[in-house]
């Protein structure tokens, strides 16, 4: 299978024009690197269970949450920011109600998963929720990207429960993703027919953002030297 | 030459008006009371399997509250000068590490942010350095994602009091020992830059806490003078007046402290 990059998911290249900008390169030099530096971050992003030949309910429900989270937040640190603040009524309705829509994503899958549920990562965004600009554009790519991992591993999912819950994630991320591509007066359904992905081909994807970061140690276990 | 669609339709025409005739009579017999067995569902209903009932619902979406009570913080990614104003010609306030005498990843707590003349994206920070209060700005490039703490500790030196409050309401207030009147704890503003466990030093207690803090009173101290907020093995002294600087709890204080206070939770001392 040819795997996946950010042109393909990237329909319209707002995402990898975001973060050819963030990173102060010209897109053709931010995909050279990605491509160079996506093997290593997928392989540490991969865990041992969607690893195996037969990716189970709960690996990919919590490859559900890791993403959902990402998208909380991301729309909640914008409004923390003030970056959401700064935009005009609609624009900023819109913004607030996916966020509250991903906290609520979150909140639930977390819930489902109980006790197998995986750690919150974390992330660094960058600056790309720090600007109206970076900010929509990140939005709409990662709303797209939502709908394709939705589309292609909810197939594999085996309790029937579970597949009629994720379909009604679905739709509301599809709804979403229209949104966004309103919002940006962009054509809302550009294809007639969504090519669904894999999980693994939207783990490179997120890995070539390099949006999930290693957790900061901000614990240790020295001696304290403070003044007692 | 008919269409193949049409005898379809027309089959389902009459279908339906079988099926609105019967619905007639049996709306009839009912009305007058009649006696007899209700009507046949259509076949094409009862043939349609039963939607599978999702095995969750999301909860009704909520948004954000109020900012007020939310402080940001971030860790230090490389090492950076600091500049007095949000410009890379500024005069230097200091340099930023990336950790710290400790062994953990420095943290700053975000005051601001701003953009220079070209755009670039800078952020004021707090800084670990005497004086205490001392600010800076940093490109932003130099500290890594944001994190959000909902906390606030007050530490109220006449009281010997601290207070753990999150969204603005009271968790936790515990009595502390604190700097004597040669050694007094540092008033202002700070953060909570790092947390250490499993060392072994009775003296700090189970659980140690470093601030941005320091005691300028501790400049020659072998870690730089920094306040902590730790457990004690000398119980029996607090509450009260007995530190070089910092503030100590009983170890069944610190314990409960430690579990609602997060790395990047402010820090008032007054």
């Amino acid at each position: 299978m040819r795997p996946l990059t950010l042109e393909a998911i990237d329909r319209d290249e707002v995402l990898t024009e975001a973060i050819s900008e963030l990173c102060g390169s010209t897109r053709a030099a931010f995909l050279r690197t990605t491509a160079l530096g996506g093997a290593a971050m997928l392989a540490a992003l991969t865990t041992p269970a969607e690893a195996a030949a037969e990716i189970g309910d709960v690996a990919i429900l919590n490859f559900g949450l890791r993403f959902e989270r990402l998208q909380a937040t991301f729309y909640t640190q914008a409004d923390e920011l003030g970056t959401i603040a700064t935009m005009a009524k609609a624009k900023r309705s819109w913004a607030r109600t996916l966020g509250a829509h991903e906290r609520a994503h979150v909140k639930i899958i977390k819930q489902v998963l109980g006790s197998k549920a995986e750690g919150r990562p974390s992330f660094d965004f960058g600056e790309a929720n720090e600007t109206d600009a970076a900010f929509t554009k990140t939005a709409v790519a990662l709303e797209d990207l939502t709908v394709a991992l939705l589309a292609g591993v909810t197939p594999q999912v085996h309790d029937k429960g579970l597949v009629s819950a994720l379909f009604s994630l679905l739709t509301v991320e599809s709804r979403h993703a229209a949104w966004a591509r309103h919002i940006v007066g962009t054509t809302p359904a550009p294809k007639a027919f969504d090519e669904p992905k894999t999980l693994r081909q939207v783990q490179g994807a997120i890995a070539r953002t390099r949006f999930v970061v290693r957790r900061p140690r901000t614990s240790g276990t020295r001696s304290p030297g403070f003044t007692g | 030459m008919p269409r193949p669609a049409a005898p379809g339709l027309r089959r389902g025409a009459a279908a339906a008006g079988l099926t609105a005739a019967a619905a007639a009579v049996a709306l009839l017999a009912a009305g007058l009371g009649l006696d007899s067995p209700p009507p046949a569902r259509p076949a094409t209903a009862s043939a349609l399997p039963a939607p599978v009932a999702p095995a969750f619902t999301p909860r009704p979406p909520r948004l954000l509250g109020s900012a007020r009570h939310r402080s940001l913080w971030a860790p230090v990614k490389r090492a950076a000068a600091v500049r007095a104003a949000p410009d890379a010609a500024a005069p230097l306030a200091g340099m930023l590490e990336p950790m710290t005498p400790e062994g953990t990843r420095t943290v700053v707590a975000v005051a601001e942010r701003d953009r220079d003349g070209s755009g670039r994206p800078w952020v004021k920070v707090r800084l670990a350095v005497l004086p205490n209060g001392t600010t800076g700005w940093v490109p932003r490039a130099a500290l890594g994602g944001y994190g959000t703490v909902r906390t606030r500790l007050v530490v109220d030196l006449d009281a010997f009091s601290a207070t753990l409050l999150r969204d603005g309401r009271r968790l936790l207030r515990v009595p502390v020992g604190v700097g004597t009147a040669a050694t007094p704890t540092p008033t202002g503003e700070f953060y909570v830059r790092n947390r250490l466990t499993r060392y072994r030093s009775p003296t700090y207690g189970p659980i140690a806490f470093g601030t941005s803090a320091r005691s300028p009173q501790a400049t020659d101290w072998p870690a730089g003078g920094f306040v902590g907020i730790h457990g004690t093995d000398r119980p029996d002294l607090v509450p009260g007046r007995v530190s070089h600087g910092c503030i100590r709890l009983r170890n069944a204080d610190i314990l409960a402290l430690a579990r609602r206070m997060p790395v990047g939770t402010p820090v008032t001392i007054r």
